[in-house]
Protein backbone atom coordinates (compact mmCIF):
# COMPACT_ATOMS: atom_id res chain seq x y z
CA UNK A 1 0.00 0.00 0.00
CA UNK A 2 2.86 2.59 0.87
CA UNK A 3 4.21 1.48 -2.41
CA UNK A 4 1.58 2.45 -4.25
CA UNK A 5 1.35 5.73 -2.60
CA UNK A 6 4.57 6.03 -3.42
CA UNK A 7 3.99 5.65 -6.59
CA UNK A 8 1.72 8.63 -7.28
CA UNK A 9 3.86 10.85 -4.96
CA UNK A 10 6.31 10.50 -7.39
CA UNK A 11 4.25 11.58 -9.84
CA UNK A 12 2.86 14.55 -8.67
CA UNK A 13 5.19 16.09 -6.01
CA UNK A 14 7.04 18.20 -8.68
CA UNK A 15 4.04 18.93 -10.55
CA UNK A 16 3.35 22.34 -10.56
CA UNK A 17 -0.29 22.18 -12.15
CA UNK A 18 -1.13 19.43 -9.11
CA UNK A 19 -0.12 21.90 -6.57
CA UNK A 20 -1.56 25.04 -7.68
CA UNK A 21 -5.28 23.76 -8.07
CA UNK A 22 -5.09 22.17 -5.00
CA UNK A 23 -4.20 25.30 -3.32
CA UNK A 24 -7.28 27.23 -5.07
CA UNK A 25 -9.40 24.41 -4.44
CA UNK A 26 -8.20 24.66 -0.54
CA UNK A 27 -8.70 28.30 -0.69
CA UNK A 28 -12.56 28.12 -2.50
CA UNK A 29 -12.85 25.82 0.61
CA UNK A 30 -11.49 28.29 3.39
CA UNK A 31 -13.45 30.72 1.87
CA UNK A 32 -16.73 29.22 1.81
CA UNK A 33 -16.19 27.92 5.26
CA UNK A 34 -15.62 31.28 6.16
CA UNK A 35 -18.13 33.76 4.27
CA UNK A 36 -20.81 32.23 5.95
CA UNK A 37 -21.29 34.95 8.70
CA UNK A 38 -20.33 37.50 5.56
CA UNK A 39 -23.25 36.58 3.69
CA UNK A 40 -25.59 36.94 6.42
CA UNK A 41 -24.53 39.88 6.79
CA UNK A 42 -24.76 40.85 3.45
CA UNK A 43 -28.34 39.65 3.82
CA UNK A 44 -28.83 41.48 6.53
CA UNK A 45 -27.73 44.85 4.70
CA UNK A 46 -29.95 44.24 1.87
CA UNK A 47 -32.83 44.43 4.14
CA UNK A 48 -33.60 40.35 4.09
CA UNK A 49 -34.94 39.45 7.44
CA UNK A 50 -36.36 35.63 8.36
CA UNK A 51 -40.08 36.34 9.73
CA UNK A 52 -38.94 39.23 11.52
CA UNK A 53 -35.46 37.36 12.41
CA UNK A 54 -32.40 39.20 12.08
CA UNK A 55 -30.19 37.01 9.56
CA UNK A 56 -26.71 37.24 11.70
CA UNK A 57 -28.13 35.92 14.12
CA UNK A 58 -28.75 32.51 13.13
CA UNK A 59 -26.39 29.72 14.41
CA UNK A 60 -24.95 28.48 11.47
CA UNK A 61 -21.60 28.01 13.50
CA UNK A 62 -23.05 26.38 16.70
CA UNK A 63 -21.75 23.22 17.43
CA UNK A 64 -22.41 20.59 16.23
CA UNK A 65 -25.11 21.97 13.74
CA UNK A 66 -21.85 23.79 12.14
CA UNK A 67 -20.70 20.20 10.82
CA UNK A 68 -23.99 19.40 8.58
CA UNK A 69 -23.86 23.35 7.36
CA UNK A 70 -20.03 23.55 6.32
CA UNK A 71 -19.80 19.96 5.25
CA UNK A 72 -22.82 20.83 2.78
CA UNK A 73 -21.27 23.72 1.47
CA UNK A 74 -18.17 22.29 0.82
CA UNK A 75 -19.42 20.01 -1.00
CA UNK A 76 -20.46 21.85 -3.76
CA UNK A 77 -16.73 22.55 -4.01
CA UNK A 78 -16.06 18.37 -4.47
CA UNK A 79 -16.29 19.20 -8.49
CA UNK A 80 -13.05 20.68 -8.67
CA UNK A 81 -11.30 18.41 -6.39
CA UNK A 82 -12.68 15.44 -9.36
CA UNK A 83 -10.54 17.53 -11.76
CA UNK A 84 -7.19 17.24 -10.18
CA UNK A 85 -8.42 13.32 -10.35
CA UNK A 86 -9.37 13.75 -14.20
CA UNK A 87 -5.83 15.61 -14.65
CA UNK A 88 -4.19 12.71 -13.22
CA UNK A 89 -5.75 9.82 -15.01
CA UNK A 90 -5.58 11.64 -18.02
CA UNK A 91 -1.92 12.50 -17.69
CA UNK A 92 -1.11 8.71 -17.59
CA UNK A 93 -2.65 7.76 -20.80
CA UNK A 94 -1.35 10.93 -22.64
CA UNK A 95 1.32 10.38 -21.82
CA UNK A 96 1.39 6.71 -22.22
CA UNK A 97 2.67 6.48 -18.59
CA UNK A 98 0.54 4.00 -17.66
CA UNK A 99 1.39 1.71 -20.61
CA UNK A 100 4.84 2.20 -19.33
CA UNK A 101 4.22 1.69 -15.36
CA UNK A 102 2.78 -1.93 -16.37
CA UNK A 103 5.75 -2.66 -18.45
CA UNK A 104 7.93 -1.76 -16.05
CA UNK A 105 6.14 -3.90 -13.31
CA UNK A 106 3.32 -2.30 -11.90
CA UNK A 107 0.04 -4.38 -11.65
CA UNK A 108 -2.97 -3.16 -12.92
CA UNK A 109 -3.92 -3.57 -9.59
CA UNK A 110 -1.28 -1.74 -8.10
CA UNK A 111 -1.99 1.07 -10.44
CA UNK A 112 -5.79 1.03 -9.55
CA UNK A 113 -4.91 0.89 -5.83
CA UNK A 114 -2.61 3.96 -6.39
CA UNK A 115 -4.70 6.15 -7.78
CA UNK A 116 -7.66 5.17 -5.27
CA UNK A 117 -5.39 5.82 -2.37
CA UNK A 118 -4.42 9.47 -4.32
CA UNK A 119 -8.33 10.10 -4.22
CA UNK A 120 -8.88 9.22 0.01
CA UNK A 121 -5.81 11.11 0.09
CA UNK A 122 -6.97 14.19 -1.59
CA UNK A 123 -10.55 13.52 0.57
CA UNK A 124 -9.04 13.13 3.53
CA UNK A 125 -7.02 16.59 2.90
CA UNK A 126 -9.90 18.64 2.24
CA UNK A 127 -11.78 17.08 5.35
CA UNK A 128 -9.18 18.17 7.75
CA UNK A 129 -9.11 21.77 6.06
CA UNK A 130 -12.85 21.29 6.49
CA UNK A 131 -12.48 20.36 10.51
CA UNK A 132 -9.79 22.76 11.11
CA UNK A 133 -12.00 25.59 10.08
CA UNK A 134 -14.80 24.64 11.72
CA UNK A 135 -12.98 24.52 15.12
CA UNK A 136 -12.13 28.13 14.26
CA UNK A 137 -14.83 29.39 12.98
CA UNK A 138 -16.81 27.17 16.01
CA UNK A 139 -14.75 28.74 18.32
CA UNK A 140 -15.46 32.14 17.32
CA UNK A 141 -18.90 32.22 17.10
CA UNK A 142 -20.76 28.84 18.47
CA UNK A 143 -23.21 29.77 21.54
CA UNK A 144 -21.71 26.31 22.99
CA UNK A 145 -18.79 24.92 23.34
CA UNK A 146 -17.17 21.53 25.01
CA UNK A 147 -16.21 18.35 23.26
CA UNK A 148 -19.89 16.83 23.83
CA UNK A 149 -21.09 19.35 21.17
CA UNK A 150 -17.77 20.18 19.33
CA UNK A 151 -17.37 15.97 18.69
CA UNK A 152 -20.97 15.49 18.01
CA UNK A 153 -22.19 14.71 14.31
CA UNK A 154 -18.88 13.88 12.72
CA UNK A 155 -20.75 11.36 10.96
CA UNK A 156 -20.89 14.32 8.49
CA UNK A 157 -17.48 14.64 8.24
CA UNK A 158 -16.89 11.34 7.10
CA UNK A 159 -20.09 11.30 5.13
CA UNK A 160 -17.99 14.45 3.34
CA UNK A 161 -14.90 12.62 2.82
CA UNK A 162 -17.31 9.41 1.10
CA UNK A 163 -19.12 12.24 -0.99
CA UNK A 164 -15.55 13.34 -2.44
CA UNK A 165 -14.19 9.71 -2.63
CA UNK A 166 -17.03 8.41 -4.71
CA UNK A 167 -17.46 11.65 -7.08
CA UNK A 168 -13.67 11.14 -7.95
CA UNK A 169 -14.02 7.93 -8.24
CA UNK A 170 -16.90 8.78 -10.94
CA UNK A 171 -14.60 11.04 -12.25
CA UNK A 172 -11.64 8.56 -12.43
CA UNK A 173 -13.87 5.99 -14.59
CA UNK A 174 -14.89 8.79 -16.94
CA UNK A 175 -11.27 9.85 -17.51
CA UNK A 176 -11.40 5.99 -18.59
CA UNK A 177 -13.65 6.16 -21.11
CA UNK A 178 -13.26 9.70 -22.54
CA UNK A 179 -9.81 10.07 -23.04
CA UNK A 180 -9.52 14.11 -23.48
CA UNK A 181 -9.60 15.82 -20.17
CA UNK A 182 -11.20 18.47 -21.19
CA UNK A 183 -13.89 16.77 -22.39
CA UNK A 184 -14.38 15.16 -18.71
CA UNK A 185 -14.10 18.04 -17.16
CA UNK A 186 -16.91 19.79 -19.01
CA UNK A 187 -18.89 16.56 -19.18
CA UNK A 188 -18.43 15.87 -15.05
CA UNK A 189 -19.59 19.58 -14.08
CA UNK A 190 -22.59 19.85 -16.79
CA UNK A 191 -23.88 16.75 -15.75
CA UNK A 192 -23.11 17.43 -11.97
CA UNK A 193 -24.40 20.74 -11.88
CA UNK A 194 -27.01 21.22 -14.25
CA UNK A 195 -28.03 17.68 -16.45
CA UNK A 196 -28.91 15.41 -13.48
CA UNK A 197 -30.38 18.43 -11.70
CA UNK A 198 -32.72 19.22 -13.92
CA UNK A 199 -33.50 15.52 -15.42
CA UNK A 200 -34.49 15.25 -11.70
CA UNK A 201 -36.75 18.23 -11.68
CA UNK A 202 -38.42 16.61 -14.73
CA UNK A 203 -38.97 13.14 -13.68
CA UNK A 204 -40.86 14.61 -10.99
CA UNK A 205 -42.60 17.48 -11.33
CA UNK A 206 -43.28 16.94 -15.39
CA UNK A 207 -47.00 15.88 -16.18
CA UNK A 208 -46.49 12.72 -18.21
CA UNK A 209 -44.09 11.59 -15.40
CA UNK A 210 -44.69 12.19 -12.44
CA UNK A 211 -47.83 10.09 -11.84
CA UNK A 212 -45.48 7.07 -12.90
CA UNK A 213 -42.30 5.34 -11.41
CA UNK A 214 -39.90 8.43 -12.47
CA UNK A 215 -40.48 10.19 -9.22
CA UNK A 216 -39.14 7.21 -7.51
CA UNK A 217 -36.04 7.02 -9.48
CA UNK A 218 -34.44 10.17 -8.63
CA UNK A 219 -32.76 9.44 -5.74
CA UNK A 220 -31.09 6.64 -6.90
CA UNK A 221 -29.18 8.91 -9.82
CA UNK A 222 -25.58 9.35 -8.94
CA UNK A 223 -25.08 12.39 -7.81
CA UNK A 224 -28.42 12.84 -6.49
CA UNK A 225 -27.31 9.81 -4.11
CA UNK A 226 -23.96 11.17 -2.78
CA UNK A 227 -25.38 14.65 -2.36
CA UNK A 228 -27.87 13.11 0.17
CA UNK A 229 -25.22 11.97 1.67
CA UNK A 230 -25.69 15.50 3.92
CA UNK A 231 -28.80 16.58 3.24
CA UNK A 232 -29.71 20.44 2.92
CA UNK A 233 -29.65 21.95 6.43
CA UNK A 234 -30.85 25.35 6.19
CA UNK A 235 -34.73 25.12 5.83
CA UNK A 236 -34.15 23.98 9.98
CA UNK A 237 -33.31 27.80 10.97
CA UNK A 238 -37.24 28.48 9.18
CA UNK A 239 -38.54 26.17 11.72
CA UNK A 240 -38.61 22.88 9.05
CA UNK A 241 -37.96 19.48 9.23
CA UNK A 242 -35.11 18.22 7.79
CA UNK A 243 -33.17 15.44 8.40
CA UNK A 244 -29.77 15.89 10.66
CA UNK A 245 -28.10 12.71 10.35
CA UNK A 246 -26.53 10.42 7.30
CA UNK A 247 -28.92 8.26 6.37
CA UNK A 248 -28.68 4.68 6.02
CA UNK A 249 -30.30 4.39 2.67
CA UNK A 250 -28.27 7.20 0.91
CA UNK A 251 -25.12 5.12 2.47
CA UNK A 252 -26.16 2.65 0.71
CA UNK A 253 -28.01 4.32 -2.70
CA UNK A 254 -24.38 5.92 -2.76
CA UNK A 255 -21.74 2.50 -1.67
CA UNK A 256 -23.70 1.11 -4.79
CA UNK A 257 -22.42 3.63 -7.18
CA UNK A 258 -19.36 3.44 -5.52
CA UNK A 259 -19.48 -0.37 -6.52
CA UNK A 260 -20.21 0.21 -10.02
CA UNK A 261 -17.93 2.64 -10.54
CA UNK A 262 -15.15 -0.14 -9.58
CA UNK A 263 -16.14 -2.67 -11.13
CA UNK A 264 -16.36 -0.64 -14.11
CA UNK A 265 -12.84 0.77 -13.75
CA UNK A 266 -11.46 -2.68 -12.88
CA UNK A 267 -12.86 -4.04 -16.41
CA UNK A 268 -11.61 -1.25 -18.96
CA UNK A 269 -8.25 -1.45 -16.95
CA UNK A 270 -7.92 -4.96 -17.25
CA UNK A 271 -9.61 -5.41 -20.75
CA UNK A 272 -8.03 -1.98 -22.97
CA UNK A 273 -5.23 -3.02 -25.20
CA UNK A 274 -2.73 -0.04 -24.09
CA UNK A 275 -1.41 0.41 -27.52
CA UNK A 276 -0.38 4.27 -28.51
CA UNK B 1 21.86 -22.61 -21.79
CA UNK B 2 18.42 -21.32 -20.09
CA UNK B 3 15.96 -19.98 -22.27
CA UNK B 4 14.58 -16.79 -21.22
CA UNK B 5 11.17 -15.88 -23.23
CA UNK B 6 8.89 -18.51 -25.03
CA UNK B 7 6.85 -17.84 -27.26
CA UNK B 8 3.60 -20.15 -28.16
CA UNK B 9 1.14 -19.80 -30.91
CA UNK B 10 0.59 -16.21 -29.95
CA UNK B 11 -1.97 -14.44 -31.94
CA UNK B 12 -3.64 -11.15 -31.63
CA UNK B 13 -6.58 -9.65 -33.92
CA UNK B 14 -7.48 -6.05 -34.08
CA UNK B 15 -11.48 -6.53 -35.34
CA UNK B 16 -10.96 -8.62 -38.54
CA UNK B 17 -7.16 -7.86 -38.93
CA UNK B 18 -4.69 -10.32 -37.55
CA UNK B 19 -2.04 -8.55 -36.41
CA UNK B 20 0.04 -11.63 -34.85
CA UNK B 21 -1.20 -15.09 -36.07
CA UNK B 22 0.27 -18.23 -34.18
CA UNK B 23 3.74 -16.75 -33.50
CA UNK B 24 5.89 -19.69 -32.10
CA UNK B 25 9.57 -18.21 -30.73
CA UNK B 26 12.43 -18.81 -28.29
CA UNK B 27 14.91 -16.62 -27.40
CA UNK B 28 17.54 -18.06 -25.31
CA UNK B 29 19.88 -16.07 -22.89
CA UNK B 30 22.78 -13.96 -24.36
CA UNK B 31 21.05 -13.77 -27.64
CA UNK B 32 20.70 -10.57 -29.10
CA UNK B 33 17.06 -10.98 -31.23
CA UNK B 34 16.14 -9.35 -33.56
CA UNK B 35 13.01 -9.30 -34.79
CA UNK B 36 12.64 -7.82 -38.31
CA UNK B 37 9.67 -6.37 -40.22
CA UNK B 38 8.22 -4.33 -42.26
CA UNK B 39 6.36 -1.29 -40.43
CA UNK B 40 2.59 -2.91 -39.57
CA UNK B 41 4.28 -6.36 -38.91
CA UNK B 42 3.20 -7.11 -35.67
CA UNK B 43 6.31 -6.33 -34.19
CA UNK B 44 4.98 -3.90 -31.06
CA UNK B 45 1.72 -5.65 -31.16
CA UNK B 46 4.19 -8.92 -29.84
CA UNK B 47 6.02 -7.16 -27.98
CA UNK B 48 2.96 -5.30 -26.08
CA UNK B 49 1.60 -9.18 -25.60
CA UNK B 50 4.87 -10.12 -23.91
CA UNK B 51 4.87 -7.26 -21.95
CA UNK B 52 1.11 -7.82 -20.63
CA UNK B 53 -0.08 -3.93 -22.07
CA UNK B 54 -1.75 -6.23 -24.97
CA UNK B 55 -4.09 -8.82 -24.42
CA UNK B 56 -3.55 -11.53 -26.67
CA UNK B 57 -6.32 -13.47 -28.78
CA UNK B 58 -4.54 -16.86 -28.34
CA UNK B 59 -1.66 -18.49 -27.24
CA UNK B 60 0.56 -17.90 -24.12
CA UNK B 61 3.72 -16.77 -23.67
CA UNK B 62 6.76 -17.43 -21.10
CA UNK B 63 9.12 -15.53 -19.22
CA UNK B 64 12.72 -16.83 -17.33
CA UNK B 65 10.68 -20.38 -17.72
CA UNK B 66 7.80 -19.70 -15.99
CA UNK B 67 8.30 -16.82 -13.73
CA UNK B 68 4.97 -14.76 -12.74
CA UNK B 69 4.88 -11.91 -15.21
CA UNK B 70 4.73 -9.38 -13.03
CA UNK B 71 7.93 -10.28 -11.13
CA UNK B 72 9.56 -10.92 -14.64
CA UNK B 73 8.70 -7.85 -16.13
CA UNK B 74 10.73 -6.17 -12.85
CA UNK B 75 13.63 -8.13 -14.29
CA UNK B 76 13.10 -6.76 -18.04
CA UNK B 77 13.69 -3.31 -19.31
CA UNK B 78 12.16 -2.16 -21.58
CA UNK B 79 10.74 0.25 -24.44
CA UNK B 80 7.86 0.41 -26.56
CA UNK B 81 7.98 2.36 -29.76
CA UNK B 82 8.17 6.35 -28.60
CA UNK B 83 9.72 7.36 -24.97
CA UNK B 84 6.95 7.53 -22.68
CA UNK B 85 7.96 9.77 -19.58
CA UNK B 86 5.99 12.62 -17.84
CA UNK B 87 6.74 16.02 -19.41
CA UNK B 88 6.79 18.31 -16.80
CA UNK B 89 9.37 15.97 -14.96
CA UNK B 90 13.26 16.16 -15.09
CA UNK B 91 14.96 13.18 -16.66
CA UNK B 92 16.20 11.81 -12.58
CA UNK B 93 12.28 12.43 -11.15
CA UNK B 94 11.13 10.52 -13.88
CA UNK B 95 13.62 8.01 -13.27
CA UNK B 96 12.83 7.74 -9.69
CA UNK B 97 9.13 6.51 -10.78
CA UNK B 98 11.10 4.06 -12.58
CA UNK B 99 13.46 2.90 -9.81
CA UNK B 100 10.82 2.91 -7.39
CA UNK B 101 8.66 0.56 -10.00
CA UNK B 102 11.88 -1.76 -10.37
CA UNK B 103 12.36 -1.40 -6.96
CA UNK B 104 16.19 -0.41 -7.72
CA UNK B 105 17.65 2.23 -5.45
CA UNK B 106 17.62 5.85 -6.72
CA UNK B 107 21.72 5.44 -6.79
CA UNK B 108 21.92 3.93 -9.79
CA UNK B 109 19.71 6.87 -11.16
CA UNK B 110 22.74 9.12 -11.77
CA UNK B 111 24.97 6.08 -13.19
CA UNK B 112 22.53 5.14 -15.80
CA UNK B 113 22.44 9.05 -16.79
CA UNK B 114 25.69 9.25 -17.38
CA UNK B 115 25.34 6.22 -19.57
CA UNK B 116 23.90 7.55 -21.83
CA UNK B 117 25.06 11.19 -22.34
CA UNK B 118 22.76 12.88 -20.68
CA UNK B 119 24.29 14.25 -17.82
CA UNK B 120 24.59 17.71 -18.15
CA UNK B 121 20.54 17.99 -18.93
CA UNK B 122 19.28 15.45 -16.13
CA UNK B 123 17.56 18.29 -13.74
CA UNK B 124 16.04 19.77 -17.38
CA UNK B 125 12.04 18.75 -17.81
CA UNK B 126 11.83 16.07 -20.17
CA UNK B 127 9.68 18.30 -22.32
CA UNK B 128 12.81 20.34 -23.30
CA UNK B 129 14.67 17.38 -24.85
CA UNK B 130 15.10 16.65 -28.06
CA UNK B 131 13.83 13.67 -29.69
CA UNK B 132 17.58 12.12 -30.01
CA UNK B 133 17.92 12.64 -26.04
CA UNK B 134 13.96 11.59 -24.92
CA UNK B 135 15.54 7.99 -26.87
CA UNK B 136 18.73 8.41 -24.87
CA UNK B 137 16.45 8.58 -21.54
CA UNK B 138 14.09 5.72 -22.41
CA UNK B 139 17.19 3.44 -22.94
CA UNK B 140 18.57 5.02 -19.49
CA UNK B 141 15.28 3.66 -17.79
CA UNK B 142 15.57 0.49 -19.31
CA UNK B 143 18.97 -0.01 -18.61
CA UNK B 144 18.25 1.58 -15.06
CA UNK B 145 17.30 -2.07 -12.92
CA UNK B 146 20.62 -3.74 -14.62
CA UNK B 147 18.18 -6.36 -15.87
CA UNK B 148 19.58 -9.25 -17.29
CA UNK B 149 16.99 -8.71 -20.36
CA UNK B 150 16.43 -5.93 -22.61
CA UNK B 151 13.47 -5.11 -24.82
CA UNK B 152 14.31 -2.68 -27.40
CA UNK B 153 11.53 -1.31 -29.74
CA UNK B 154 13.19 0.85 -32.95
CA UNK B 155 16.00 1.82 -30.46
CA UNK B 156 17.35 4.44 -33.23
CA UNK B 157 14.16 5.84 -34.68
CA UNK B 158 14.55 9.66 -35.39
CA UNK B 159 18.20 9.92 -33.86
CA UNK B 160 20.66 11.46 -36.04
CA UNK B 161 23.37 9.29 -37.95
CA UNK B 162 25.42 9.90 -34.85
CA UNK B 163 23.51 9.51 -32.24
CA UNK B 164 22.28 6.01 -33.99
CA UNK B 165 26.10 5.09 -33.76
CA UNK B 166 26.20 5.69 -30.11
CA UNK B 167 23.29 3.80 -29.44
CA UNK B 168 24.50 0.75 -31.49
CA UNK B 169 27.71 0.67 -29.59
CA UNK B 170 25.62 1.16 -26.47
CA UNK B 171 23.54 -2.36 -27.37
CA UNK B 172 26.87 -3.58 -28.14
CA UNK B 173 28.49 -2.76 -25.54
CA UNK B 174 25.21 -4.26 -22.89
CA UNK B 175 25.09 -7.30 -25.21
CA UNK B 176 28.63 -8.09 -24.69
CA UNK B 177 27.88 -8.04 -20.95
CA UNK B 178 25.89 -10.79 -21.46
CA UNK B 179 22.58 -9.81 -21.21
CA UNK B 180 19.96 -11.36 -23.39
CA UNK B 181 18.28 -8.26 -25.80
CA UNK B 182 15.89 -8.43 -27.96
CA UNK B 183 15.46 -5.82 -30.62
CA UNK B 184 12.42 -5.20 -32.96
CA UNK B 185 13.30 -3.02 -36.02
CA UNK B 186 12.72 -2.65 -39.66
CA UNK B 187 15.86 -1.01 -39.81
CA UNK B 188 17.86 -4.67 -41.62
CA UNK B 189 21.36 -2.66 -41.22
CA UNK B 190 20.66 -2.06 -37.74
CA UNK B 191 19.75 -5.61 -36.94
CA UNK B 192 22.76 -7.04 -39.26
CA UNK B 193 24.93 -4.93 -37.67
CA UNK B 194 24.03 -5.61 -33.51
CA UNK B 195 21.88 -9.42 -33.73
CA UNK B 196 22.94 -12.81 -33.33
CA UNK B 197 19.82 -14.31 -34.31
CA UNK B 198 16.97 -12.78 -35.90
CA UNK B 199 13.25 -13.88 -36.97
CA UNK B 200 11.56 -12.09 -39.91
CA UNK B 201 8.00 -11.07 -39.55
CA UNK B 202 5.32 -10.14 -42.00
CA UNK B 203 1.84 -9.53 -41.42
CA UNK B 204 1.76 -11.21 -38.32
CA UNK B 205 3.24 -14.58 -39.46
CA UNK B 206 7.04 -15.55 -38.88
CA UNK B 207 8.87 -15.94 -42.14
CA UNK B 208 12.01 -16.89 -41.03
CA UNK B 209 14.25 -17.18 -38.24
CA UNK B 210 18.02 -18.37 -37.85
CA UNK B 211 21.50 -17.15 -37.06
CA UNK B 212 22.55 -13.79 -38.98
CA UNK B 213 25.93 -15.01 -39.14
CA UNK B 214 24.40 -18.41 -41.15
CA UNK B 215 22.57 -16.27 -43.76
CA UNK B 216 25.66 -13.85 -44.07
CA UNK B 217 29.05 -14.50 -45.83
CA UNK B 218 30.86 -14.63 -49.51
CA UNK B 219 28.57 -14.83 -52.10
CA UNK B 220 29.81 -15.82 -55.50
CA UNK B 221 30.15 -12.76 -57.39
CA UNK B 222 33.16 -10.26 -57.36
CA UNK B 223 33.19 -6.85 -58.39
CA UNK B 224 36.46 -5.68 -61.18
CA UNK B 225 37.29 -3.26 -63.29
CA UNK B 226 40.61 -1.95 -64.90
CA UNK B 227 41.51 0.75 -67.27
CA UNK B 228 40.49 -0.64 -70.61
CA UNK B 229 37.49 -2.04 -69.69
CA UNK B 230 35.88 -3.85 -73.21
CA UNK B 231 39.32 -5.40 -73.29
CA UNK B 232 38.89 -6.83 -69.87
CA UNK B 233 35.17 -8.17 -70.58
CA UNK B 234 36.46 -9.86 -73.56
CA UNK B 235 39.35 -11.50 -72.10
CA UNK B 236 37.15 -12.36 -69.26
CA UNK B 237 34.76 -14.54 -71.42
CA UNK B 238 37.30 -17.01 -72.53
CA UNK B 239 38.08 -17.89 -69.09
CA UNK B 240 36.81 -20.73 -67.61
CA UNK B 241 35.90 -20.23 -63.94
CA UNK B 242 33.18 -17.31 -65.12
CA UNK B 243 29.65 -18.43 -65.48
CA UNK B 244 28.20 -14.50 -66.80
CA UNK B 245 29.12 -10.97 -66.80
CA UNK B 246 27.20 -8.07 -66.45
CA UNK B 247 27.99 -4.28 -66.22
CA UNK B 248 26.90 -2.40 -62.91
CA UNK B 249 27.92 1.26 -62.19
CA UNK B 250 30.75 1.49 -64.11
CA UNK B 251 32.86 -1.88 -63.38
CA UNK B 252 32.12 -5.60 -64.08
CA UNK B 253 30.20 -8.20 -61.92
CA UNK B 254 31.76 -11.47 -62.41
CA UNK B 255 29.60 -14.30 -61.62
CA UNK B 256 31.64 -17.46 -60.90
CA UNK B 257 31.56 -21.36 -60.83
CA UNK B 258 33.37 -23.83 -59.60
CA UNK B 259 34.74 -22.25 -57.00
CA UNK B 260 36.59 -20.09 -58.65
CA UNK B 261 38.48 -17.52 -56.10
CA UNK B 262 38.91 -13.52 -56.60
CA UNK B 263 42.51 -14.81 -56.55
CA UNK B 264 42.91 -17.30 -59.39
CA UNK B 265 40.64 -14.63 -60.96
CA UNK B 266 42.97 -11.82 -60.88
CA UNK B 267 46.28 -14.13 -61.65
CA UNK B 268 43.94 -14.60 -65.04
CA UNK B 269 44.37 -11.08 -65.49
CA UNK B 270 47.50 -10.10 -64.48
CA UNK B 271 49.07 -12.96 -67.06
CA UNK B 272 46.77 -11.44 -69.61
CA UNK B 273 48.32 -8.35 -68.79
CA UNK B 274 45.11 -6.62 -67.58
CA UNK B 275 46.03 -4.97 -63.84
CA UNK B 276 42.71 -4.77 -62.19
CA UNK B 277 41.69 -1.43 -60.22
CA UNK B 278 39.05 -3.14 -58.49
CA UNK B 279 39.03 -6.65 -57.06
CA UNK B 280 35.90 -6.78 -54.12
CA UNK B 281 34.46 -10.24 -53.42
CA UNK B 282 30.69 -9.34 -53.06
CA UNK B 283 29.33 -10.56 -49.14
CA UNK B 284 25.63 -11.27 -48.48
CA UNK B 285 23.52 -8.37 -46.59
CA UNK B 286 20.67 -9.09 -44.65
CA UNK B 287 18.79 -6.65 -47.06
CA UNK B 288 19.06 -8.91 -49.97
CA UNK B 289 18.64 -11.83 -48.17
CA UNK B 290 15.39 -10.50 -46.50
CA UNK B 291 13.99 -9.05 -49.75
CA UNK B 292 14.57 -12.93 -51.40
CA UNK B 293 12.91 -14.25 -47.97
CA UNK B 294 9.97 -11.84 -48.66
CA UNK B 295 9.43 -13.13 -52.41
CA UNK B 296 10.06 -16.88 -51.64
CA UNK B 297 6.88 -16.70 -49.02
Amino acid sequence: MIRALKLEWLKIRNYRTFWILLGMYLLALVIICFGGMFFLEYLKSQGANFDGIDPTILPIYDFPDIWQNTTYLGSFLKVLLAFIVIISINNDQSYNTLRQNIIDGVSKKEYLLSKLLFIAVLAFISTLFLFASGLINGAVYSHVWGASYIFDEMEFLFAYWYDIVILCTLAFLLSLVIKKSGFVIIALTLYTLMFEPIAGVIMTEAPFMKNGIWPHLVPYMPIHAINDLIEVPFPKYIFREIEDNVTISALVRSSVWLAIYLVGITFILNRRDLKS
Amino acid sequence: MSNTLEIKGLSKNFGKIKAVSNLNLTVDSGQVYGILGPNGSGKTTTLGMILDVVAPSGGSYRWFEGMQPIAARKKIGAILETPCFYPYLTAVQNLRITAHIKETPFSRIDEVIRQVGLYDRKDHKFKTYSLGMKQRLSIAAALLADPPVLILDEPTNGLDPQGIAEIRQLIKEIAANGKTILLASHLLDEVQKVCTHFCVLRQGVKLHEGSVNDILGETDEIEISSTDHARLKTELESFKGVESIFDESGHLVVKTINGTSSESLNKYCFDKGITLKRLVTRTKSLEQEFLKILKEK
